[in-house]
């Protein structure tokens, strides 16, 4: 999946089902959009949904530096990259 | 040294209405909230009753998925009827966040929906690899998940007490709220019990043969409290709130004192998890008699547990019988919407505040021909206008739970 068909992609599950209002892509998600440990884990599953494939622990883990949509992107792709032999 | 505790603000989402004056209405005109048992897909054919206390109007929450993320079915009515009490109370929310209110607050077995979902979720997936049950799925079927919605959508930060012991949930919560609030530990409490709509509460009454099924085709015509031709109970869905405060505090402040908790007992029968027990129960009537320091006779109105089983009522009768004699007035409010399990203690309390406000009693729905082994009370025959000073609402629980809270008017 391309970067620009992951951004629509996450930018309609943030507003459609985080109720996010108008998203920038470097806006801070917790402090902007009230977004929090537990919709964190919920975009994950959202994510590996999407990806086709499980995350291991570790990935999972990685995520949690996460604090932007960029961010959100660039872990998609990294991740993506990583599986592409799975 | 003890404090008086009041009530300031109460809200009942029951079959029978929401709003006070729907409840009232339902109550003076022996409208009952019993209706067919909705289909769940699953167990609904598998289970003898067909009847259910339902809430069947909509509900304007309001709530936003901030707030929604954490909460299954049993946690919307709870947080509703929070929200209901603390907009009544005036409550300042510096008060509300300020530790000095808590939250006793509870239902039957946290979201039985969710639960449901996690397995159907875990058995349904196993095969494409994505068994991964939802991250707040237990944040919305725990135990205690109703008090803690409520703390989380409100910010509160006082005491969380989830007490959860089937029926007598929400009696046990408003009797361990009184005391927080009597004894200093808090100045107001938040208390009070939900249970949503849910089969599995009914397969369970019905496969104890406890369940009403002769009614199926007649719903309005069960439970039938008292009556001779009873043939068990109803499950129902609900949730109900009370904000108790301290008595100085909630009069300076210039609160809408709707009545005083003046007495509650808690004991258990210490056996029998099932069968209702008559020791255990009358001893429970007279330790809140005690706690209220008041006698018998001071009693006006006794709203009685009566789910309409056979042993259950006959049991009660005699416990308010050895107790009170024949002098208080008597009702079995779940005549007019089934048990409504975890609320149900909660429901009775608000359901006997509205009627001391309004100055009558309603008559027990469906008590057509009285047991001849419960004829010796003074039940309530038909709406009455009279007013009632000091109410007990009485609840007894699987696992040998009874529970007794003592009001007054104000």
């Amino acid at each position: 999946m391309t970067r620009e068909n992951l951004e629509k992609n996450i930018v309609a599950i943030l507003v459609d089902e985080f109720e996010f209002e108008n998203p920038g892509l470097n806006d801070n998600l917790r402090d902007v959009h009230g977004f929090d440990s537990i919709d964190a884990i919920e975009l994950l599953a959202k994510i590996e949904e999407m990806l086709g494939f499980q995350l291991s622990r570790k990935e999972k883990e990685q995520a949690m530096s996460i604090r932007t949509i960029n961010d959100i992107l660039d872990y998609i792709v990294s991740m993506q990259d990583a599986h592409k032999t799975d | 040294m003890t404090r008086r505790v009041v009530i300031t603000a109460c809200s009942a989402i029951t079959p029978i209405g929401y709003k006070k004056k729907d409840i009232i209405k339902s109550l003076r005109e022996g409208r009952s909230g019993v209706k067919p048992l909705r289909d769940d897909g699953l167990l609904t054919d598998h289970i003898h009753s067909k009847v259910f206390g339902t809430v069947d109007y909509p509900i304007d929450y309001g709530f936003g998925r901030k707030d929604t993320k954490t909460m299954g079915p049993v946690a919307y009515y709870a947080c509703q009827v929070a929200k209901d009490v603390l907009a009544a109370s005036g409550l300042s929310q510096d008060f509300i966040t300020s530790g000095r209110l808590g939250v006793s607050f509870s239902s039957t077995h946290g979201s039985p929906t969710i639960q449901r979902n996690i397995y159907k979720t875990f058995f349904g997936n196993l095969e494409n690899g994505f068994s991964s049950i939802g991250a707040v799925d237990y944040l919305k079927s725990m135990v205690h998940t109703t008090a803690v919605n409520i703390t989380r959508m409100f910010g509160i930060t006082g005491r969380v007490i989830a007490s959860s012991t089937a029926c007598t949930t929400s009696s046990q919560s408003i009797g361990f709220g009184y005391e927080m609030v009597k004894y200093g530990m808090q100045d107001a409490m938040i208390c009070g019990g939900a249970d949503e709509y849910d089969t599995t509460t009914v397969a369970v009454f019905d496969n104890l043969l406890a369940c009403s099924v002769d009614y199926n085709d007649t719903p309005e015509c069960t439970p039938r409290p008292f009556d001779t031709n009873r043939d068990g109970l109803v499950v129902g869905e609900g949730g109900a709130a009370v904000l108790l405060e301290e008595y100085e505090s909630a009069k300076a402040r210039g609160a809408n004192i709707i009545g005083e908790v003046i007495g509650f007992a808690c004991n258990n029968n210490g056996g029998d998890l099932i069968l209702p027990n008559l020791d255990g129960i009358t001893s429970t009537l007279r330790l809140a008699l005690q706690d209220a320091k008041c006698n018998p006779e001071d009693v006006d109105f006794i709203s009685a547990h009566a789910t309409a089983t056979k042993m259950g009522d006959v049991i009660e009768s005699q416990a308010i019988d050895q107790v009170y004699g024949s002098k208080p007035y008597v009702a079995g409010l779940k005549s007019y919407m089934g048990h409504t399990m975890g609320t149900c203690g909660a429901i009775e309390m608000i359901l006997s505040l509205y009627m001391m406000e309004q100055g009558f009693l309603a008559p027990t729905l469906n008590l057509e021909t009285i047991d001849e082994r419960c004829a010796m009370l003074n039940h309530v025959p038909e709406v009455i206008e009279t007013k009632t000073r000091i109410a007990a609402i009485q609840n007894f629980a699987f696992g040998g739970v009874n529970t007794c809270l003592l009001v007054r008017d104000v």
